[in-house]
């Protein structure tokens, strides 16, 4: 902190300082005396899991939280940062994690919102196109943001905040949602906003592959103070690790959710990560033996609302006991499937099975009836009840369990609850808390614990460590392993490269609505994946 | 059972322990302070209340007397106000059943009406013992709501037409169908008195033997028969929606309509006979306030017991026994506002009363959530540390 100081004095002030900020809600401590630096024309990780005080100091930053103790620097000038005004004021700004997109509206009406005055929309579509071209990130100004993928509204997100000319810009976890071409193409662009125009880059993240590969400096918070600080060419992704989580981690698990299996990986080096995975064998069911598969999805074809098909001819078999991996890149079907799973919507034709048994679709809740257990990819939309307690969340996919003919016995109610809370490991005040208290890993456990109760057949997950911590990520790929061991048939649908290296089987590629290919684990290399997913074959 | 969570909660978090009994009993910090802006509320609505009157030429303390000798002041007194009380509670109990599925019904007036003219067209036309037809046209008129607010789910379900929309217009279509059905001789209107008279626009009286039996004369207290058949209904509908299958399933469809699905819940159904039964309880509410209070059926006889009732269960916030006590002071008021006019202050000012009452209870729950909702964005991120911040406060009482 002190030598930081003195490491600065004969160099020019960095663009932006933090010294000493403290930040307390209640007795929680966020943010513990504080010290970052970042300097123009250079990239600055700031790593550590959720709850590390990251957000909370970018919070301080862009004026949204006042903090309690400190002081911010601009060029090596005092600066207050009362509102978030200020902060653009003061050439601060910030990508958020969550998109704030309006989706109804276009995107040139979605950069152009909050700022006051006249609406120009020419002028708005056209500097959409200046700084477009500028940063390679074409977009088209009159498209509507709900017909978007997750990469092209990241970009409408990421122009937003440089139209604003910012002199810092603050990325809070860019990646989670982008496939890993788009996010090189993200990083390409940070790159360049950085060296030819000499702007500052925080780049918040608890991808380790990411921050090796993109940054200059990096920072590491843990748990409201910074553990460690170094040039990014000096360390190592093992050490980085260590340092966010407190202790070592192994490489082929944890490692995994870590995104230590980078995209530059070596086939090897993913094959002997695969390999380290306990149960990534598949255990007793290799692929093509005459088994009944547990799920059995034939010709399935839907259409959206707007007619366009979003399942084509969609076929896939799931064994007992085996973790089948769905991976392809985002919007290619895989949100409808979950939807078509979880029993949201029934398909125009085609066929689900169920232990070789067809379930009649057009019944609701006739597949949790036949044994599909599913952790939706947006829990909050379909998967948990946010008004209703742990308890209600617990047991109401299955209430014949716990009432008589009319009335809940809300003994026996509170019996399971119980003892899925201590089974799952959730952690919870009590178990009539609302849901909505909890932090995103419990409400998860929440929707794993109730559709495992049930003993399915089938488990579908999507996406399901999608935002959540290193240790709920183990805890959730534990989870599903030992599901699989006991013969539940595993359906992963991820966009993680790193989730199906570390848990499945066999990973079958969607594209366009379709499977284009199921690879058996040790012959899915990073290449074959990579042509699979673009739609070719392989 | 708590006790467990709690454990499992201290193994996750560290060495931390709570007092789970305390932490369940003690309300939270949020609904002391929604009790605390309610009282500031309703403090300031009955000042304003008070500058009206004043301002209308009237005197506060004289108003004030009036609605009190009015509405509880003697047995008498306290007949009107729970005559007044008992449709409010019944639309008030509909609403909260269509309010919990999410399917928000604005329609009880015409179905409260519609109710009421097709209880009075059983009860004059039917030829049966009394009692029986009693009954009958109870059920008839309960019918008659139901069915009126199910076409409004039909509608919604198999074409997609807003239920607000609908049941509001189909509202207006109702009461002016009464008020046809009253101008027309063979249907409802009651037949001349003599040759040259000239028919009004109402139905015969109800004979004595279809009407509901109460205990009690003036000037000793009345309980109507109506009065006990919604207190009930209230008991048995708390049961319902607080420990049914059948409760939590709206609940979970009103909250969540996707997770409700996913769990196996049919909405076109479940929210489809929620609606229903809200028009059910209005027709009911209809039918008694014909065989029961006022034995002839007039256009005028809705006297916006339906808007009424749908406030009643907005402040008691979809829970029908918290909709008593406030069916009750809506009742006061409608049986103390006729006392008013002896003041001078004019009749409708209780109208606005009412409005500033309802402003009063419906506003601070939703300031306190603003304010929360604020302060959940001024708090660390939303992922871990929320319920490091709401158990730690615990610890430190502890």
């Amino acid at each position: 902190m002190t030598d930081d100081q003195t490491d600065s004095v004969p160099r020019e002030a960095p663009a932006l300082e933090l010294r000493g900020v403290t930040k307390c809600f209640g007795p929680v401590v966020a943010c513990d005396a504080v010290d970052l630096a970042v300097r123009s024309g250079e990239i600055h990780g700031l790593l550590g899991e959720n709850g590390a005080g990251k957000s909370t100091l970018m919070k301080v930053l862009l004026g949204l939280v006042q903090r309690d103790e400190g002081t911010v620097l601009r060029h090596g000038e005092r600066v207050e940062i009362p509102t978030p005004q200020a902060a653009v004021a003061l050439g601060l700004g910030m990508v958020h994690q969550h998109f704030s997109l309006i989706e109804p509206l276009t995107v040139w009406e979605n950069v152009s919102l909050g700022e006051p005055g006249r609406v120009k929309r020419d002028e708005v579509c056209d500097q959409i196109k200046t700084v477009g071209e500028r940063y390679g990130l074409p977009i088209s100004p009159t498209a509507r943001v709900e017909d978007l993928s997750a990469g092209e509204r990241q970009r409408v997100e990421i122009i937003k905040c440089l139209r604003r000319d910012p002199e810092v810009l603050i990325l809070d976890e860019p990646t989670s949602v982008l496939t890993m071409a788009e996010s090189q193409e993200l990083f390409e662009v940070l790159r360049d906003v950085v060296a030819k125009e000499n702007r500052a880059v925080i780049l918040i993240s608890h991808k380790l592959a990411e921050i090796m590969a993109a940054t200059d400096q990096v920072t590491v918070l843990r748990k409201g103070s910074v553990a460690f600080r170094c040039r990014t060419s000096t360390t190592n992704p093992r050490e980085l690790a260590k340092q966010m989580v407190g202790r070592e981690v192994s490489l082929g698990t944890e490692g995994a959710a870590l995104g230590l299996i980078s995209e530059d990986s070596t086939p090897e080096e993913v094959q002997a990560a695969a390999e380290e995975t306990p149960a990534a064998a598949p255990a007793t069911t290799p692929t093509g033996e005459p088994t009944t598969p547990a799920l059995t999805i034939e010709d399935v074809v839907v259409k959206g609302p707007d007619g366009r098909t979003l399942l084509d001819k969609f076929a896939l078999t799931v064994s007992p006991g085996e973790i089948l991996a769905l991976y392809g890149v985002e919007g290619n079907g895989q949100a409808t499937l979950g939807d078509l799973l979880s029993g949201l919507l029934e398909p125009a034709s085609g066929t689900v099975a169920v232990n070789g048994a067809t379930v009649p679709l057009n019944k609701v809740g006739s597949l949790h009836k036949a044994g599909v257990g599913v952790v939706p990819e947006d829990r909050h939309r379909s998967g948990v009840v946010l008004d209703m307690s742990v308890l209600d969340n617990l047991v109401m996919t299955d209430l014949g369990r716990v009432s008589g003919r009319f009335l809940l016995k809300r003994r026996e109610a509170r019996k399971l609850a119980a003892r899925l809370i201590e089974q799952f490991n959730i952690s919870t005040p009590s178990m009539d808390t609302p849901l909505r208290n909890l932090s995103g890993g419990n409400q998860q456990r929440v929707v794993l614990a109730r559709e495992l109760a049930g003993d399915p057949s089938v488990l579908v997950a999507a996406q399901p460590t999608h935002g959540l911590d290193v240790g709920a990520i183990e805890d959730m790929y534990a989870r599903l392993r030992a599901a699989a061991a006991r013969g539940v048939a595993v359906l992963l649908i991820t966009t993680e490269l790193e989730e199906v290296m570390a848990l499945a089987s066999r990973v079958a590629v969607i594209s366009s609505g379709r499977v284009n290919g199921v690879l058996d684990i040790h012959e899915a290399t990073a290449e074959r994946l990579g042509m699979l997913v673009g739609g070719e074959a392989a | 059972m708590s006790q467990d969570a709690g454990g499992s909660a201290a193994t996750a978090g560290g060495s931390r322990r709570m007092p789970n009994i305390a932490q369940l009993m003690r309300p939270s910090e949020r609904s002391v302070q929604v009790a605390l802006i309610t009282f500031v509320a309703v403090a300031v609505a009955v000042v304003a209340s008070m500058f009206l009157v004043a301002a209308t030429g009237g005197s506060p303390g004289d108003a004030a007397e009036a609605l009190y000798t009015g509405s509880i002041a003697d047995t008498a007194a306290w007949s009107e106000t729970l005559k007044a009380a008992t449709p409010l509670l019944l639309v008030a109990l509909g609403a909260c059943i269509s309010n919990r599925a999410g399917v928000f019904n604005i329609g009880q007036e015409g179905q409260l009406l519609l109710g009421a003219g097709v209880a009075a067209y059983v009860a004059l036309h039917l030829a049966l013992p009394g009692v029986l037809v009693m009954i009958l046209s109870l059920l008839a008129g309960a019918l008659a709501g139901g069915l009126w607010s199910g076409a409004s789910a039909v509608m919604h379900y198999t074409r997609n037409v807003n239920i607000v929309v609908s049941t509001l217009l189909m509202s207006f279509l109702a009461i002016q169908l009464v008020s046809f059905a009253v101008t027309v001789p063979w249907i409802l209107q009651a037949p001349r008195a003599s040759a040259d008279s000239i028919a009004s626009s109402e139905s015969a009286q109800l004979p004595p033997e279809v009407r509901i039996p109460g205990f009690g004369q003036y000037p000793a207290l009345e309980i109507g028969g109506g009065l006990i058949v919604s207190i009930i209904l209230t008991i048995v509908l708390a049961v319902l929606l607080g420990r049914s299958r059948w409760g939590f399933r709206l609940n979970m469809l009103g909250l969540n309509p996707m997770a409700a699905r996913h769990a196996g819940v049919r909405a076109p159904w479940l929210g489809g006979t929620a609606l229903a039964l809200s028009g059910a309880f209005a027709g009911l509410a209809g039918a008694i306030i014909l065989s029961g209070q006022v034995f002839r059926l007039q256009p005028a006889l809705s006297n916006n017991f339906g808007w009424d009732g749908l406030l009643v269960a907005l402040i008691a916030r979809s829970r029908p026994i918290a909709a008593v006590p406030v069916a009750l002071l809506f009742g006061a008021l409608r049986s103390g506002s006729s006392f008013l006019a002896s003041t001078g202050v004019p009749n409708y000012l209780v109208d606005i009363v009412q409005a500033l009452l309802v402003l009063a209870f419906v506003v601070p729950p939703v300031l306190a959530k603003v304010r929360s909702r604020g302060r959940a964005e001024a708090t660390p991120p939303p992922a871990e540390p929320v319920p490091a911040s709401t158990t730690e406060p615990e610890k430190v009482t502890a």
